[in-house]
């Protein structure tokens, strides 16, 4: 059988299975499984146990549940709310600042979270009641958070990043300064937005005040002392601290990418220890569990990714497709364009983790053969894949958005969230046309 | 990325007064004591790296085994607490079909989606069996200097893969019955 009938063949099995619900890592495992069965010799099936540990037991991809255990105990503590309420003090004087402090602190926490659910639960549930309370429309409010959550997947430490260094062999240490500069850019592009978007709403109750006389929250002064600003600090600073010494940790050569995960992991369960008495072991159970149950859920997904691409490699079928994209001759812009817009497509069904790992070796030889830097892609294509956060049908943040504000109806949600999907695609754009954005800041610290 | 799924997420009737429930319960209390011990080895492993930072900076040492376990603790975390989150229904998976189906068609399709992970699972629990039985006979032991026996992580590999199909059998079996009697 020829690689591009056996492709096809692999292909439609794994859609196949994968439609039918069969969860992703078991559907990869079994389809990989089964072609190693049909086509490869029976000693390469008799090492698949060992070939998924081998590729389970690396120290970079193991920092991942750690990264997890991290972001779930700041997640789970007070923390969001206090960085929220500090934020907001701080930036309410500003025309739409209580929405850029939502952005703002959506930012932070997911630096130090690195997970874009958790970022949305835990910013959105006091955040977007404040912004509700204060007038603010409910979808925009909702698109806020859930722009503002994907966040997460492109500030390091994501998870999506390291996945990317594994599947792109790329250094890591790079590929997480890469995405400062972007995940910056679309900072001042949401908060930008939040501006604009609150300047039309303000107008819009002004004038309806005028001729109805309806007053609304929008139009309301609020004003805090310096004191209450500098009351709200301490709450706020040991974490921006631990933000901090987890990136000198790792960028001042103290600490491997692996290291500083457990580093994180450990400061993180003290601080909460030491400022919100969350010690007890009841209290630390429903941590330790969602870390598992996100842990495990993703390492045998990764696990069995990459047994299904060492099959598609064994087979050819991954060099066959990538020599079939680069014998297409396309121009370059045309070929990422193409890539990217399969990678969106993926993204409504995928989640990034198998996306990455499924795709990169097909994907990832045309594009270093057109000449593009591989650190830059992981960017893009990181933000990219945030689209399919916030996009339906599968769209996680709106689920983790309706769970939050349940009495916003998801049809608010998605138009909310649709501009900020907009300014994703602006950002994408211009990352094309300036790629120092990405690259700049990693040349910079590390060299060209 | 990444994904936090709901604990409630159980889409499939309880196996008890069925011909599997004192299975079900036994494996009900293994999986809370595997969840228990998972939670510790994954907060071990962030201690045992954090002691590597400081030893290396403050006492200048250096030394290899800290990676080599937190390895062996966090695969044996994911391994063996794989049933346990299976229980849960919280491996992800794409449901977008599963909304479009009626209700009969739909019990089929989730019966074929328990096949389907069962038989896997199983080919991999018999194939994991193997690698451990090679490893403990011929004596095998990880490459590195501190070179810790490999029969070590492939049992909890071959343990976690074996209680994850006897979930997935579980769970095949309840959700049988379940459409018997509707």
């Amino acid at each position: 059988m020829s690689a591009l009938a056996l492709g096809l063949l692999y292909g439609g099995a794994t859609l196949l299975v994968m439609f039918l619900g069969v969860p992703i890592a078991f559907a990869l495992g079994a389809v990989a499984t089964l072609f190693m069965i049909g086509f490869m010799p029976a000693s390469s099936v008799d090492t698949i146990a060992q070939n998924v540990y081998e590729e389970m037991a690396s120290i970079t991809l193991l920092s991942i549940p750690l990264f997890i255990l991290k972001g779930s105990a700041i997640g789970r503590s007070r923390a969001g709310q206090d960085l929220y309420g500090a934020l907001h003090a701080w930036l309410h004087r500003i025309p739409g600042g209580l929405g850029i402090a939502n952005v703002f602190a959506c930012a932070l926490f997911a630096a130090m979270a690195g997970s874009s659910p958790a970022t949305c639960s835990a910013i959105g549930s006091a955040g977007i009641p404040e912004m509700r309370r204060r007038g603010y429309s409910p979808g925009f409010a909702a698109g806020i958070i859930a722009a503002g959550g994907t966040l997460g997947i492109l500030l390091p430490p994501s998870i999506t990043m390291i996945l990317y260094a594994v599947a792109a062999e790329q250094s890591l240490g790079r590929l997480f300064l890469a995405a400062i500069g972007p995940a910056l850019l679309l900072v001042v592009l949401f908060s930008g937005y939040a501006m604009w978007r609150f300047r039309r709403e303000y107008d819009a109750a002004k004038v309806l005040q005028a001729k109805t006389g309806a007053g609304s929250e929008l139009l309301r002064d609020e004003k805090l002392t310096l004191r209450d600003k500098l009351a709200l600090l301490p709450r706020v600073l040991p974490f921006v601290i631990l933000l901090t010494g987890v990136m000198i940790a790792l960028y001042g050569g103290y600490a491997t990418p692996s290291e500083t995960a457990g580093l994180g992991a450990v400061l993180a369960l003290v601080l909460i220890a030491a400022i919100y008495g969350v010690w007890r072991p009841a209290q630390l159970r429903p941590i330790l569990v969602a870390t598992l149950r996100e842990s495990t859920m993703l390492m045998l997904i990764i696990g069995m990714s990459l047994l299904y691409s060492y099959v598609m490699s064994y087979l050819h079928i991954s060099q066959s497709a990538a020599q079939g994209i680069v014998d297409l001759h396309l121009s370059r812009w045309v070929l990422l364009a193409a890539i990217l817009v399969f990678v969106v497509v993926l993204g409504f069904f995928l989640p990034p983790v198998s996306i990455i790992l499924m795709t990169a070796p097909i994907i990832l030889p045309p594009l270093k053969a057109a000449g593009f830097d591989l650190v830059w892609f992981g960017v893009i294509m990181t933000i990219v894949m945030e689209l399919g956060l916030i996009h339906p049908p599968v769209g996680l943040n709106l689920f983790v958005i309706k769970n939050i504000a349940p009495d916003i109806p998801l049809r608010d949600v998605v138009w909310g969230v649709m501009p900020f999907v907009g300014l994703m695609v602006v950002a994408v754009i211009l990352l094309c046309l300036s790629p120092g954005i990405a690259t700049w800041l990693a040349n910079v610290v590390m060299g060209a | 990325m990444t994904h936090i799924i709901d604990e409630t997420q159980d889409r499939q009737p309880p196996a008890s007064r069925d011909a599997g429930a004192p299975v079900s319960v036994l494996l009900d209390r293994i999986n809370r004591v595997v969840v228990l011990l998972s939670s510790i080895a994954l907060v071990i492993a962030a201690v045992v790296l954090t002691y590597s930072v400081f030893s290396r900076y403050f006492f200048h040492f250096s030394t290899d085994w800290q990676d080599e376990l937190s390895v062996f603790l966090i695969v044996g975390a994911v391994f063996m607490s794989s049933a346990a989150i299976q229980a849960g229904r919280g491996h992800v998976a794409i449901e977008a079909v599963a909304g479009l189906l009626p209700a009969r068609v739909n019990r089929v399709r989730m019966l074929c989606v328990d096949l389907i992970s069962l038989l896997f699972c199983a080919y991999f629990t018999w194939k994991s069996w193997l690698l451990l039985d090679e490893a403990w006979t011929e004596n095998f032991h990880s490459e590195s200097t501190w070179g810790p026996p490999l029969w070590i992580p492939y049992s909890l590999m071959t343990v976690g893969m074996g209680l994850l199909s006897l979930q997935l059998l579980l769970q095949l079996g309840a959700g049988l019955a379940w459409t018997r009697r509707a």
